[in-house]
């Protein structure tokens, strides 16, 4: 839906809107000044499991309106179990597979193809943006790095998100994981 | 003001935008299948209503939120309030079960009035119609909270109240992320 680049204004007293224009920053310097792939495997299984759940819904809904209850019953049942053994199952894999990545990316470097995770979060009533990058390589080893900085530094007073600092602050991580490989 | 409440949806990226529709979704769903849950537990098929009216005073005010189950081993006895549809009335009857005939292969037959009430409910049922039977029953009474149920009569009296108060959360869990 956002395809061109314009200036993003927020609340900035809104931590969670703060957070998510951030996030949608650093993805653009990612897949877009960096020149790396998104892969959406990770948010397609979310979603995946989120349509599953409704449909799963709506069968029952459907079923129940079709053949009136007593005679539903054992669809319900089936239905109704399914669907809290889908939620357990999404908010394990939110919690434990996500961890509140937002995006991956994969970069192609010659026949070096490295995969880089962001995730971030923000404490409730919070300035301070917690951002961890994660580089995989293809031998498969994993480097980290993060940084713990407020709102202040990525917007400005008017709630206006300034891109060149979100490009400056990743490129740094970017170029650090990247050169520490180079050392070892 | 309201070009900017937009601004998070414009923003959003497909995959976003498909989440956050679900998300909405699975708000509604598991009110729903909560709602199923309960159905299959009780064994009734509206596990849930609010009196709607005082003729079953002071057992029951208006308002009062009654909690059914329907069990087909449990039999229906004399004295126990029931919650019966008949037909050519949309909304279920809460009324006390005043006479009950039984028969050895099991069906039963019985009449039904409200406490509050002079006269039984023969005038109340359908043309014709001198027993309720087992088909007719959605549940036994088995547990009441007091005029919690007032919100819903209110609600259910000021549609537009409700259509406008149902859309202000639909609209905020669109709009907003997270």
């Amino acid at each position: 839906m956002a395809e061109t680049p314009e200036t993003v204004k927020i609340n900035k007293w809104d931590g969670a809107a703060a957070k998510n224009a951030i996030d949608d920053a650093i993805r653009e310097v990612l897949t877009g000044d960096l020149k790396c792939k998104e892969s959406f495997a990770l948010i397609d299984g979310r979603l995946f499991l989120c349509a599953l759940a409704v449909g799963v819904a709506l069968y029952a809904l459907l079923w129940d309106y079709l053949y009136p209850f007593p005679q539903s019953r054992l669809v319900l049942i089936i239905c109704v179990s399914s669907y809290f053994i889908l939620m357990g199952i999404l908010t394990l894999y939110t919690t434990f597979k996500e961890k509140g990545v937002f995006v991956v990316a994969k970069e192609k470097n010659g026949n070096n193809n490295r995969v880089w995770e962001a995730s971030s979060y923000v404490k409730k009533h919070d300035d301070k943006y917690n951002l961890v990058l994660v580089m995989r390589d293809s031998t498969g080893k994993t480097r980290e790095a993060s940084i713990i900085k407020s709102f202040a530094n990525f917007i400005d007073t008017n709630g206006t998100i300034v891109q060149p600092l979100v490009i400056n602050e990743i490129t740094k991580l970017y170029n650090s994981l990247s050169s520490d490989k180079k050392e070892k | 003001m309201f070009d900017s409440i937009f601004d998070d949806v414009k923003r959003m990226n497909k995959r976003q935008f498909i989440y956050q529709v679900l998300s909405f979704g699975m708000i509604v769903s598991s009110a729903l299948m909560i709602w199923k849950g309960l159905m299959v537990v009780t064994g009734s098929e509206s596990p849930i209503v609010v009196v709607l009216s005082g003729s079953m005073e002071p057992a029951f005010h208006r308002g009062d939120l009654l909690f059914l189950t329907n069990y087909p081993e449990e039999p229906v006895r004399v004295g126990e309030i029931v919650v019966f549809k008949v037909e050519g009335r949309d909304i279920p009857i809460v009324h006390r079960v005043l006479k009950l005939h039984e028969k050895n292969n099991g069906t039963v037959k019985f009449l039904t009035k409200g406490d509050n009430n002079s006269v039984d409910d023969r005038g109340l049922y359908a043309q014709g119609q001198l027993w309720l039977t087992k088909k007719d029953v959605v549940g036994r009474a088995r547990g009441f909270l007091p005029y919690v149920g007032m919100v819903t009569i209110y609600m259910n009296e000021y549609p537009k109240f409700k259509f406008a108060v149902l859309a202000c959360l639909a609209m905020y869990v669109l709009v907003h992320r997270e």
